[in-house]
């Protein structure tokens, strides 16, 4: 077998070499310097394979506010509008509105509940806005009937030929920021996150205009945010925005490496953002994604705690060197999966941040004198990559009597079939079991066709518009701890629904909900007699110990 | 620790007001014929009605849609409140033993419910800690899968080396002795009891064929070696999860039985009091 190469699998097979001609004349593609491209990565490559051109027709709905995404779009032809304000309803962009059940509603599930497990009233399903593709699931939209409506009722704002949108989203892994709908016929050159990056990377006019517009939109909100620029006036923020350089490390796809892993037992090297030993030019701050700081032990990496969105690393040292002293960093930071990295230049925190600072708190390495015992299950849970997870349904098997009352809980309060398994990984008497755990990077949310998978306004839980789910399996491959499951739905009479074409059964994406429309919060916690099954949010301290 | 510290502290809660309820209670029945009251009814009817409070943990069971209090807390008021009744009981009755066909097997009832109730909770908490001490994870359902699975693999291991081999004796060895261990789960009540007799039985196995064995064939007889002790641990799963669930079977009924009797005394003591 020959060794795989990058571009085996294009973003668009079906884009042509007269496409990819066509495209290389549009403006913002024109002015491009070619010369400035490796030869192993070339423009052509790029926009042949890392994008793909796509047709979108009026009402049809291109991004959707809240969805996350892997790609950014250039306007070919056509208009789009993006939404300003109102925003759109809910369930006009394919969202769930998910009102919580009256007690009686609740208890009502005792005789409502069906014995055969899901089972559908098909009748709502008839009338969803969905323009479907029979062949491709995946390219099914969900689209506005009444666009003059819309427009008359919400304020928007062209966005014509030659507009690029979505680069922030797709670049930061931030959840899209506004819904953006075809107002005509339009074509669109989607181009998928590593051909952005590529273009960023080689193109100064790409890379200013992407890094100007994250400067504009989101970076001083980011800085204004950490307690490290908090005593910061505006002119002294700018500063420090203007001189902040963006860095990205890991892949995108960090979910298929992570399944591998779990599959093989093999863990692939994870990239290295700052080395112990190295002296640091400026502070790291964590804009999305998870890194890990870690200390050398024996042959390996001690894992000593991990960052998230907002957190910084290299302060430590920094401080300790602001008289001039050469301090080298004492822990590395290791990203997990993908990282999005503001690097803040140490002359900048000298003269904005430092006289305005209080001594940091203990230094992260003075944690490498725990025991080691003390911070296995941590290392555990992030080599497992479940700090991820806001809401993991982590059992204590010293206390778990095996008696499956929380998965018949889920089941009495899910039509008769429980949303999650209990089973998973076990690490001591830990075990993290295979419940969706509403992750801080939910990249099964990449991808939806339809936007039927989305976070719940109310609890910001990841939900699934079962009417809109169109079953095409794009969530359920996402996700890295295979918490989603495809159930093939019958009707009110018990019967199998197939599609009448196909004669193919009619799939649905199920998982956890978190009990969102039932009342009390996840019915699983409530069923257990032992108290054995907490849902916990990794990131909020050491679970572990807080847990015993 | 501080789950279980917590814990202890509800539980704790819990038995201070169960003795100081039982105190007071106690200390009242005792005055109530000084004041020309009889306690009797009294004392009976709390006891009917911590039974049916007692009952309704099943009822708990079947409505965790509702937000009706965590499992937890209604386990553990099943527990104390259940330990309560017996000393009520003796208050209500004065004795351990009563007289009469139908008091005796209302008291026998009593002390079996509450006794294999006290069983069920010892085995709840220790058998966990047994499970987690295993180092596997297993969902009950799974065991026969999972046995069959072992069983394939070994009968596949067994093939391969009589193949290359050329020789039985593994072979006639699997059909004399391990086929029995393979088969379905063994050692049931050694494992409830934490004895290693199924270790002991695989390492008796494997040292009484072992002498006889080829080199190829002894590292065939290594890889059956750990496929075996895999089963132990399953079989170790199967003995402690099928008690945890199937020691309800003895309690519910029981329980039920006493709830029959319960109400059968009430309407006869109703009924001869006039």
């Amino acid at each position: 077998m020959a060794r795989p190469q990058r571009w085996d699998a294009p973003f668009g097979p079906e884009m042509t070499d007269t496409d990819v001609e066509r495209l290389l004349t549009l403006p913002e593609i024109a002015a491009i310097e070619r010369g400035k491209f490796p030869n192993h990565t070339p423009l052509v490559g790029v926009i042949k394979n890392d994008s793909r051109l796509v047709r979108f027709e009026a009402g049809d709905i291109v991004v959707r506010e809240g969805d996350y995404g892997n790609s950014a779009f250039l306007v070919v032809t056509g208009k789009l509008r993006v939404v300003l304000a109102p925003k759109l309803p809910r369930e006009l962009i394919g969202r769930q509105s998910s009102r919580r059940k009256g007690l009686l509603e609740a208890l009502s599930q005792i005789w409502t509940n069906r014995v055969i497990p899901e089972v559908r009233d098909t009748q709502r399903y008839t009338d969803q806005k969905l323009r479907g593709s029979a062949t491709d699931l995946a390219r099914s939209q969900v689209f506005l009937q009444d666009v003059p409506a819309v427009l008359v009722d919400h304020k928007t704002a062209e966005l014509g030929p030659g507009t690029l949108f979505g680069e922030l989203a797709a670049l930061g892994r931030v959840p899209r920021t506004a819904t953006i709908f075809a107002e005509e016929g339009a074509e669109l050159l989607e181009i998928r996150w590593q051909g952005l990056r590529e273009l960023r990377k080689y193109d100064a006019g790409w890379r200013r205009k992407i890094d100007e517009r994250y400067r504009q939109n989101a970076l001083k909100v980011a800085l204004r945010e950490s307690p490290l620029f908090q005593g910061l006036n505006e002119t002294e923020l700018q500063e420090v925005a203007n001189a902040t350089l963006f860095e990205t490390y890991g892949s995108f796809d960090w979910h298929v490496s992570y399944k591998r892993m779990r599959e093989q037992g093999k863990a692939e090297q994870e990239p290295v953002i700052a080395r112990e030993g190295e002296y640091p030019d400026g502070v790291l701050m964590i804009r999305a994604g998870f890194a890990r700081v870690a200390a050398k032990m024996g042959n390996g990496q001690r894992t000593l705690t991990y960052l998230g969105a907002g957190d910084t690393f290299g302060i430590d040292e920094l401080w300790a060197g602001r008289d001039g002293t050469d301090v080298s960093l004492q822990t590395s930071l290791i990203a997990l999966g993908y990282v999005d990295v503001l690097r803040v230049p140490a002359p900048i925190l000298e003269k904005f941040v430092f006289p305005k600072m209080k001594a940091p708190p203990a230094p992260l390495i003075e944690r490498a004198g725990r025991p080691l015992t003390e911070d296995a299950p941590m290392e555990w849970a992030v080599e497992q990559r479940f700090i991820n997870g806001t809401k993991s349904m982590l059992i204590d098997l010293n206390l778990c009597v095996r008696c499956d009352d929380c998965v018949r809980a889920c089941a009495s309060t899910h039509g008769g079939n429980p949303r999650f398994i209990r089973h998973g990984p076990t690490f001591d008497h830990w075990m993290v079991a295979n419940a969706c755990m509403h992750c801080a990077d939910p990249v099964c949310m990449i991808g939806c066709p339809t936007g039927a998978i989305h976070r719940s306004i109310s609890r910001g839980a990841v939900v699934i518009n079962d009417t809109t789910c169109i079953g095409c399996g794009t969530c359920a491959n996402s996700c890295p701890y295979n918490n989603i499951r495809l159930v093939e739905i019958r009707d009110v009479g018990g019967r199998p629904i197939r599609d009448p074409d196909s004669q193919k059964p009619i799939l649905k994406a199920t998982k956890c909900d978190l009990c969102e429309t039932n009342p009390g919060g996840p019915a699983c916690v409530r069923a257990c007699p032992h108290d054995a099954l907490r849902r916990v949010d990794f990131r909020s301290g050491d679970i572990f110990r807080s847990l015993g | 620790m501080r789950a279980e510290h917590a814990i202890s502290i509800r539980y704790f809660t819990l038995l201070g007001i169960f003795v100081a309820a039982i105190i007071a209670f106690t200390l009242h029945a005792i005055e109530m014929p000084n004041h020309l009251q009889r306690p009797e009814f009294l004392t009976g009817y709390v006891m009917f009605g911590l039974m049916l409070l007692v009952a309704l943990l099943n009822v708990r069971k079947k409505l965790s849609m509702v937000p009706i209090g965590r499992a937890a807390y209604w386990l553990a008021g099943h527990a104390f409140f259940g330990v309560m009744l017996i000393g009520l009981y003796f208050v209500h009755t004065q004795t351990i033993w009563p007289e009469g066909g139908y008091e005796r097997a209302f008291a026998m009832m009593v002390y079996l419910v509450t006794a294999s109730g006290l069983a069920g909770y010892a085995l709840q908490r220790i058998s966990p800690r047994r499970l987690a001490a295993a180092d596997l994870e297993i969902i009950y359902e799974r065991i026969p899968a999972e046995l069959a699975e072992v069983r394939r693999k070994v009968q596949a291991i067994v093939l391969e080396s009589t193949k290359e081999s050329g020789a039985d004796t593994l072979g006639r060895h699997y059909l004399e002795s391990l086929s029995w261990y393979f088969r379905r789960p063994r050692f049931f009540v050694p494992h409830l009891f934490g004895l290693q007799a199924g270790q002991h039985w695989i390492r008796f196995q494997v040292q009484t064929i072992e002498r006889y064995l080829s080199a190829a064939e002894r590292a065939q007889l290594t890889k059956i070696e750990g496929l075996a002790l895999y089963k132990d641990k399953i079989d170790l799963h199967y003995a402690l999860q099928s008690v945890m669930k199937y020691w309800l079977l003895i309690h519910v009924p029981l329980a039920a039985a006493l709830l029959a009797l319960m109400f059968w005394h009430i309407i006869a003591v109703n009924v001869y009091a006039r």
